[in-house]
């Protein structure tokens, strides 16, 4: 029946518009938790150089510091923030600490996480 | 009118449990963060560099406890979200299979990672 | 009321039978200060007598005519068509989603009323049971046991809100755990948790909020279903460790 919940509708999970505070965060969380679940498992196959020996783990650090890896690198790391912080959050409220306070705890943590990446970021670019 | 039974697959236990293991995720990856790219020179960007690393014990426990918890936070979370999309019972237990046996893998090479690249201290 | 007049374009989604739902645009003149039901209904008086919606008190104590407005869950008989228009605009009405749609602007909420039955949850409540624990609402204390209505009015809007029930009818929802909590308030039995620990009920919320902010009717079913959880985790630690 149409309007009838179904799994193909899952695309409207991600869709903000007419949504609040609380939405977005659930869209941003959603979408760096399966961010997070592929970089986990690239991360543990490319360790797997390090088993190879020196020049294969050596020459993969030397693509992992080319400007675009290192952009990626940033949104991982951005991911990592907005996930781990929106994640105190939710920990935080579902044991009823700051529920009504929640949107402003969205965007405190959104806040903290676009400063820590742009932290993390000017070293990785202009500093390291 | 559609009616089915309450699915028992996610309570109070493996939900508490995805909750703890993130937090642990965020105290760990922070110290992970911090040793692995600021207090090591340089940030391990070379092999010897890590295989170095590797010769504390602590470091190589902390490594492992890490790589538990977070492969099983991604893991539980990633059920989470696949029981989110409403998956018939018999799709739910392959799921499980399936993901125990990544999970299971994912640690056991790891686990595997960890001790040879320890072990290759003597080598330096 | 006031003497301005608007003309609003209401485009109200249309579904007969088994055709594919769309919008009909309505261009009518109204009171900018009436309400977005008195509009659809000056819509089936004057316009088109096929139309089929669901209300009934006209002062949001039946819960019957929510829907969604201009992409938000709305209790049309209390939003001023003011309040989410403007003179020559559009005003957009649809029926509520995640709920089947039988015609037009009637949705099939069956399945909503036989879970508030399941979760025990109950029309009159206790007075002292009726509000959230961070009210100050002062009840007489005349000795006598008042009650009242329940807040949740069932209009399923904080159903239609939720991302989650977007993707599975299996899901609960809102309403269905706030009720589950306000039964466990009264009760006090601990029967309520069995009732929404599994994968359906409260652990499939994933703390978007939406439910409170569309809730017409101060339930805040977000806040209980937070607190169910906590509650639910303390009884089952309780519960492993052999105390009742």
């Amino acid at each position: 029946m149409p309007n009838q919940p179904s799994a193909s509708r899952f695309m409207r999970w991600f869709d903000p518009r007419f949504r609040q505070p609380g939405t977005w965060a659930f869209i941003l969380n959603r979408i760096t938790a399966l961010g997070l679940t592929l970089y986990l498992a690239m991360h543990l196959v490319m360790l797997g150089k390090l088993a190879q020996g020196p020049e294969a783990y050596d020459s993969f650090i030397a693509l992992a510091k080319t400007p675009v890896i290192k952009f990626g690198e940033l949104l991982v790391i951005a991911a990592g923030f907005i996930h781990g912080i929106n994640g105190i959050r939710i920990a935080l409220t579902s044991f009823g600490i700051g529920v009504r306070y929640q949107k402003q705890l969205f965007w405190i943590g959104l806040a903290l996480s676009v400063v820590a990446t742009a932290i993390f970021g000017y070293y990785m670019f202009f500093i390291a | 009118m559609n009616r089915s039974t309450p699915k028992p697959n996610e309570g109070a236990g493996l939900w508490l449990y995805k909750i703890i293991a993130g937090l642990l995720v965020v105290v760990v990856l922070g110290i992970h963060f911090v040793v692995n790219h600021m207090v090591a020179p340089e940030g391990l960007l070379s092999y010897a560099d890590v295989v170095r690393y590797y010769q504390n014990p602590a470091v190589v426990w902390m490594e492992v406890f890490f790589l538990v918890v977070v492969v099983s936070h991604s893991l539980v979370g990633l059920r989470s979200i696949i029981l989110d999309l409403n998956p018939p019972q018999r799709i739910i237990g392959v799921m499980n299979v399936v993901l125990l046996v990544v999970g299971s893998g994912a640690v056991i090479y790891g686990v595997w990672l960890a001790l040879e690249i320890a072990s290759r201290g003597s080598s330096l | 009321m006031s003497t301005e007049r608007w003309t609003v374009n209401f485009l109200v989604s249309r579904k007969i039978g088994d055709t594919k739902a769309h919008l009909e645009s309505f261009k009518i003149e109204v009171d900018p200060d009436e309400y977005v039901l008195d509009g659809v209904e000056r819509i089936w008086a004057f316009h088109d007598r096929s139309l089929t919606f669901r209300h009934a008190c006209h002062h949001s104590t039946c819960g019957a005519c929510g829907m969604l407005v201009n992409g938000v869950e709305k209790l049309t008989c209390i939003t001023t068509i003011r309040s989410v228009t403007h003179n020559g605009g559009t005003l957009k009405v649809e029926p509520l989603r995640n709920f089947p749609v039988v015609s037009d602007l009637v949705v099939d909420m069956g399945l909503f009323y036989t879970r508030m039955d399941e979760v025990k949850a109950s029309q009159v409540v206790p007075v002292n049971n009726s509000t959230l624990p961070y009210e100050t609402v002062e009840f007489p204390a005349d000795g006598i046991e008042h009650e009242r209505l329940a807040d949740c009015i069932e209009c399923g809007c904080c159903i239609s809100a939720c991302p989650v029930a977007l993707t599975t009818d299996s899901y609960y929802g809102p309403a269905v755990l706030a009720g589950a909590h306000q039964t466990e308030s009264i009760l006090k039995d601990g029967q309520a948790f069995n009732l929404v620990d599994h994968a359906d009920g409260i652990w499939r919320c994933h703390s978007g909020f939406e439910c409170s902010a569309v809730c017409p009717s101060n339930v805040d079913p977000a806040w209980r279903i937070m607190d169910l959880r906590r509650r639910v985790i303390g009884h089952r630690i309780k519960q492993f460790f052999g105390k009742k």
